[in-house]
């Protein structure tokens, strides 16, 4: 909301008050001021100045070289384009060193050669409105040498964030009541005339009880519709409104000066009774923007006996009934209307203003005959007409505050001891509460917003500022939940992966339709499994991401057009599905998804470059889980090849699989792109940590090499397989140490492959003799060479 | 035999001080020291020795081994200096170094560690809820009127089945105080949902931080205490905090809350960072019913509930001025937070 500082001032003396106090007094009441603008002419330096000659530029058609008397005793010197002006004019004239609007300085300066010591000013060059072109004629007496702002008046606009909770606020006099009670001043007297009220059963049907308890009308005759006078336009300009006529301008000015929105009808155009209903389902309404709706009977319209909408009930005007210059005759509306039914319509017509803003936020019931009067009053003065000085009312205001208890000792509770329970009740009555005989407190009708007990302390609070409370720290005891063991899991996952040279990522949880063929989740999509937004922003962000894949893609991609070489990224998040199709439940699920893409590590003088591959993945997820064996068991998965499961001690925590090449050309990769996405859950528990040490061995061991030849197709499964079989106890442990293929078959078939294991054996009581390890290495081998089928080179 | 031996001892000293590297030097001690070298062989030579002649002949023997011995382990240290001088010399420490991948966490996940370790050392819980949620939870529990604006499918993404994305962490107020009994105390990281387009200063998905305490006598002196040693934790211990009334449905009084940002080279200015306020009345008689029992007893149990936008934490916190960084990914943003 805009609020004009002059405009204020009319209501409570804020002189002597700075801007900036200005600012903490609405801050610390609640209300935050989004924008501070000053208007009117802020330098010093911008003086009347009479135009003593001009000549033509020697050097430009259309520049001209004045001579200006700036009252400095000696003429001044500036070259000027304007061509509104005679010799002998006033006008404001910015010396050297003015700041004008946007910031820059005036200075002295030569202009295609001729020497130029200031500027002479239009209107909008100053922070005036905008006048006519060229320079700003000033009065013919204004005297020559003062400050040119001294002859306009200055305002400040402040641009207030009014909380939902408190409408009381959004007029002028309603913010000066807030800042009156605050400052401890007096809030000036406004008078506002007496009202005649009169049933208004004979004019006035209302069918819509519910919708609008309360509804007064007030017709005026002879009145003569034309431009508002100075002052009126002046006001509703200092808050940024473009005024229209007198007729509408002063509805629009008693809205801001008491938050009573009010409406002007033409009574030429209302065919009998104003008939106040709901609309009918289907009937058509043109608002005065010209935009056309269709209503449903939960909407009010303001209608008449030929049952045509007049209006959108405080949200807007039609088209048809509005005050023009043709009118004479108005009937001029006061009503209260309930915030619901207001805010249903408006939502669902995409209609506001500054009416329904107020309607749904819920205006004083016992305002609507004070803007009524304050209104009418106006509307003889400047309009002219004459009235029968009768209010037509049909219904009731309605009583929204009752009288509400102030509980001392929770208010001393809750305040921690800060605040006197006299000086609570003080700050109460500032606020226009008053104490009943029975101990209760009677809320003013505009502060329906304190209902209970706690609305009562939060006003008090408040007021009274919580810097004013002691600040305390008290803790209980709570245990850490299984929220926190799977954080410290996730933090854990994270630096290991960090440390492992990838780079966490945030991506956005809504993807696209497309981005869905990328996903990769732990168990394949169904169909219905996919959970869509009802109402998207954007095509982009229409699924709920059922994997977090296609972010990490997404991400790739960008930093594969930033030409960075070594792509290894990974993001721990939520996933999303509708398991069963779309008929059971919804369900979040947490992964840990990784990408790895371009060279494994970064290249130098010392480091030639190496493609990152499937087994850096592998033991990147290795490394992961501290170490345990990683296989991946393949299992296709649509879209990707090499789709494998990732099973960590014989448990599947999630898949792998390569971009397919097509979609990797697609997107611009040049290597190839691994993905992996991982059960988190199952990850933390695999983070189990070191429960009982093993005590180190006390003997040395001693270890064989056998290298296995078999088909280059078999894939190395079969051998592990094959040693799972085994039951050695000596055997502690083997690993694969080398594969070897001659593709010119000359040391091996070329369809061969020769793969080395190197075992290790070891007695935890004595030192192994050649014997003694030569035996069971034997037996291994021979039951290799039986299960495998191979040969042993 | 003297002459002998004073001959092996002469042609073996200077075979050790011709020795150019160890294993030459290694060659002059074998054929002299060596099973079958000359020295071994003539010392085998003392048994035919007159007695009368033994303890000298013995004598010049053990000379000579020793002169021997002492040029060979002399020169041994001087062949190793010479080699140990010479592996040196070729060494450039001036040269860059190798490179090593550096990975990062995300700027969001450092500012919510920072913040969960304040809160967590100072007796909060970690607890979550979902983030596709149903009004109850997301609305109706916490006091916010059914034509409230936030509930418009403008505002808030719905799905068909009428559930929606949590507008804000807040849910998990009502999720915790369903599942658990006073004293509550614990915090919620997790995502929220508006339907903002994407620009600078908005993302559609972000992220909040939200905390709970509910107990007996939990006061406005708790809600301030701790949320003021919490933001001078995660801002520097000078900084100043202030509280701006202002209205939220689920908390009343309700506050914002603002700290004075200290920049090099920039005036200070008040910053918005969190809201906050006391639990209001109206969202325990909700659990209640909900839970069917009376376990937060407006009577007897008070609480304070706070909430923070992460993002935004980490752009007041780094300076970044487009929040869209923080979701794109960008290696050279992420190296930043190495």
């Amino acid at each position: 909301m805009n609020v004009s500082l002059n405009w204020l001032g009319t209501h409570l003396d804020l002189s002597g008050k700075s801007i900036k106090e200005i600012d903490d007094l609405f801050t610390f009441a609640g209300v935050e001021v989004e924008g501070i603008e000053t208007t009117g002419i802020a330098s010093e330096k911008i003086v009347v100045a009479q135009i003593m000659e001009a000549v033509q530029h020697p050097n430009a058609d259309r520049l001209k070289v004045t001579q200006v008397d700036a009252g400095e005793g000696s003429l001044r010197q500036i070259v000027c384009g304007a061509k509104n002006y005679q010799v002998g004019d006033k006008v404001p004239c910015a010396l050297p060193g003015a700041e004008l609007p946007g910031g820059f300085t005036i200075g002295e300066t030569k202009m295609r050669g001729v020497e130029s010591k200031g500027m002479l000013c239009a209107s909008s060059e100053i922070g005036l409105p905008e006048g006519e072109d060229g320079l700003l004629i000033l009065p013919a007496d204004s005297p020559i040498g003062k400050p040119v702002k001294e002859l306009y008046d200055s305002d400040v606009l402040l641009e207030l964030e009014v909380t939902p909770n408190r409408p009381d606020l959004l007029s002028h006099r309603g913010m000066a009541r807030e800042l009156a009670t605050l400052l401890k001043t007096p809030l000036l007297d406004f008078p506002i005339p007496a009202v005649q009220p009169v049933s208004g059963a004979s004019e006035i049907q209302l069918d819509a009880v519910d919708s609008c308890p309360l509804y007064t009308a007030v017709k005026i005759r002879g009145v003569k519709v034309q431009e508002s006078p100075a002052w009126l336009k002046q006001r509703l300009e200092s808050i940024g409104l473009r005024p229209i006529n007198n007729i509408v301008d002063i509805t629009n000015y008693v809205l801001h000066e008491l938050g009573q929105p009010l409406h002007a009808f033409d009574a030429a155009k209302v065919s009998g009774k104003i008939v106040i209903r709901q609309a009918a389902d289907g009937e058509t309404f043109l608002a005065l923007d010209e935009s056309e709706h269709v209503l449903a009977a939960s909407d009010l319209v303001i209608s008449d006996e030929s049952n045509v909408a007049l209006a959108l009930a405080g949200v807007m005007g039609g088209a048809e009934s509005g005050v023009t210059e043709s009118t004479t005759e108005i009937l001029l509306e006061s009503a209260y209307f309930t915030p619901q039914g207001i805010r249903r319509t408006s939502r669902k017509t995409a209609l506001s203003s500054d009416s329904s803003y107020r309607f749904e936020r819920g205006v004083d019931p016992q305002g609507v005959f004070a803007a009524s009067a304050l209104a009418a009053k106006l509307i003889l003065e400047i309009a002219g007409g004459e009235t029968d000085g009768k209010t037509w009312v049909t219904g009731e205001a309605p009583v929204l505050t009752r009288p509400v208890a102030l509980d001392a000792k929770k208010l001393d509770q809750l305040m921690g001891g800060s605040i006197a329970l006299t000086d609570a009740e003080e700050i109460l009555t500032r606020l226009g509460l008053s104490k009943q005989s029975d101990g209760l407190w009677n809320v003013p009708s505009f502060r329906a917003d304190l209902q209970r007990h706690i609305d009562l302390v939060e006003e008090i609070a408040r007021v009274h500022g919580l810097e004013k409370v002691p600040s305390r720290f008290l803790g209980a005891f709570v245990p850490a939940s299984a929220v926190d063991a799977a954080y410290d899991a996730d933090m854990i996952l994270r630096r290991r992966l960090a440390a492992l040279g990838f780079f966490e990522c945030q991506t956005i949880k809504l993807i696209s339709d497309a981005q869905v063929a990328d996903v990769l989740p732990l168990r394949p999509l169904q169909d219905g499994d996919v959970i869509r937004v009802k109402l998207p922003l954007s095509e982009d962000h229409a699924v709920m991401r059922p994997s977090i894949i296609p972010g990490l893609i997404a991400s790739a991609e960008r930093n594969v057009r930033q030409q960075v070489k070594s792509l290894k990224f990974f993001e721990l998040g939520r996933v999303f599905r509708n398991a069963g199709g779309g008929k059971a439940k919804d369900q979040e699920s947490e992964t840990l998804a990784l990408l790895l893409s371009g060279s494994a590590s970064p290249t130098g003088w010392a480091q030639k470059d190496r493609t990152a591959d499937l087994y850096d993945l592998k033991a990147a997820i290795s490394a992961l889980v501290g170490g345990r064996q990683v296989r991946f068991t393949p299992k296709d998965r649509a879209g990707f090849v090499l789709g494998s499961e990732i099973k960590v001690d014989d448990q599947t925590v999630g898949v792998f699989a390569r971009l397919s090449p097509s979609r990797e050309r697609e997107l611009d990769f040049n290597t190839p792109v691994y993905v992996a996405e991982l059960d988190l859950g199952k990850l933390r528990k695999l983070l189990t940590g070191v429960n009982h040490v093993t005590d180190l061995p006390q003997f040395p061991g001693s270890s064989r090499d056998a290298s296995i030849e078999l088909p280059a197709s078999t894939a190395n499964s079969v051998i592990e397989a094959a040693l799972a079989k085994v039951n050695e106890p000596l055997l502690t442990g083997f690993e694969c140490i080398d594969i070897f293929t001659d593709p010119s078959g000359e040391k091996l078939g070329a369809d061969r492959k020769s793969v080395t294991y190197r075992f290790f054996y070891r007695a935890s009581d004595r030192t192994l003799t050649t014997p003694e390890v030569d035996a069971p290495h034997q037996k291994i081998l021979g039951a290799l060479a039986k299960d495998l089928g191979v040969s042993f080179r | 035999m003297k002459e002998q031996i004073a001959a092996i001892q002469t042609e073996a000293l200077e075979q050790i001080s011709a020795a150019g590297d160890e294993r030459s030097l290694e060659d002059a001690r074998v054929a002299v020291l060596g099973k079958k070298g000359t020295m071994t062989l003539v010392s085998a030579g003392i048994k035919d020795v007159p007695k009368e002649d033994k303890a000298a002949v013995g004598q010049l023997l053990n000379a000579a081994r020793t002169a021997i011995t002492t040029a060979l382990e002399e020169k041994q240290i001087e062949l190793r200096e010479i080699a140990d001088r010479k592996a040196l010399a070729g060494i450039d420490v001036t040269l860059p170094a190798r490179s090593l991948s550096v990975g990062a966490l995300h700027p969001l996940t450092q500012i919510r560690d920072q913040a969960i370790g304040i809160l967590r050392r100072m007796g909060f819980a970690l607890a979550d809820g979902p983030e596709i949620e149903d009004e109850f939870h997301c609305f109706d529990a916490l006091n916010t009127p059914t034509d409230h604006p936030a509930r418009n499918e403008k505002d808030t993404f719905y799905f068909d089945s009428g559930k929606l994305l949590r507008t804000h962490t807040s849910s998990v107020q009502i999720r915790t105080m369903e599942a658990q009994v006073p004293p509550v105390r614990i915090i919620a990281p997790g995502s929220a949902y508006r339907r903002d387009e994407i620009d600078a200063t908005h993302l559609s998905v972000f992220n909040q931080l939200e905390g709970l305490y509910i107990g007996e006598d939990v006061s406005l002196p708790d809600l301030k205490g701790t949320l003021e040693y919490f933001l001078r934790e995660l801002f520097g211990t000078t900084t100043e905090v202030r509280f701006r009334p202002h209205f939220f449905p689920f908390t009343e009084p309700s506050f914002e809350i603002d700290v004075k940002l200290q920049i090099k080279g920039q005036a200070p200015r008040w910053i918005e960072v969190a809201g906050c306020g006391m639990v209001d009345p109206a969202v325990f008689e909700a659990i209640n019913q909900s839970r069917k029992d009376n376990a937060f007893d407006p009577e007897k149990v008070t609480g304070f509930a706070f909430g923070m936008g992460l993002d935004r934490l980490a752009m007041i916190r780094w300076g970044i001025k487009d929040i869209r960084l923080l979701i794109e990914n960008d290696t050279r943003f992420l190296k930043q937070f190495a």
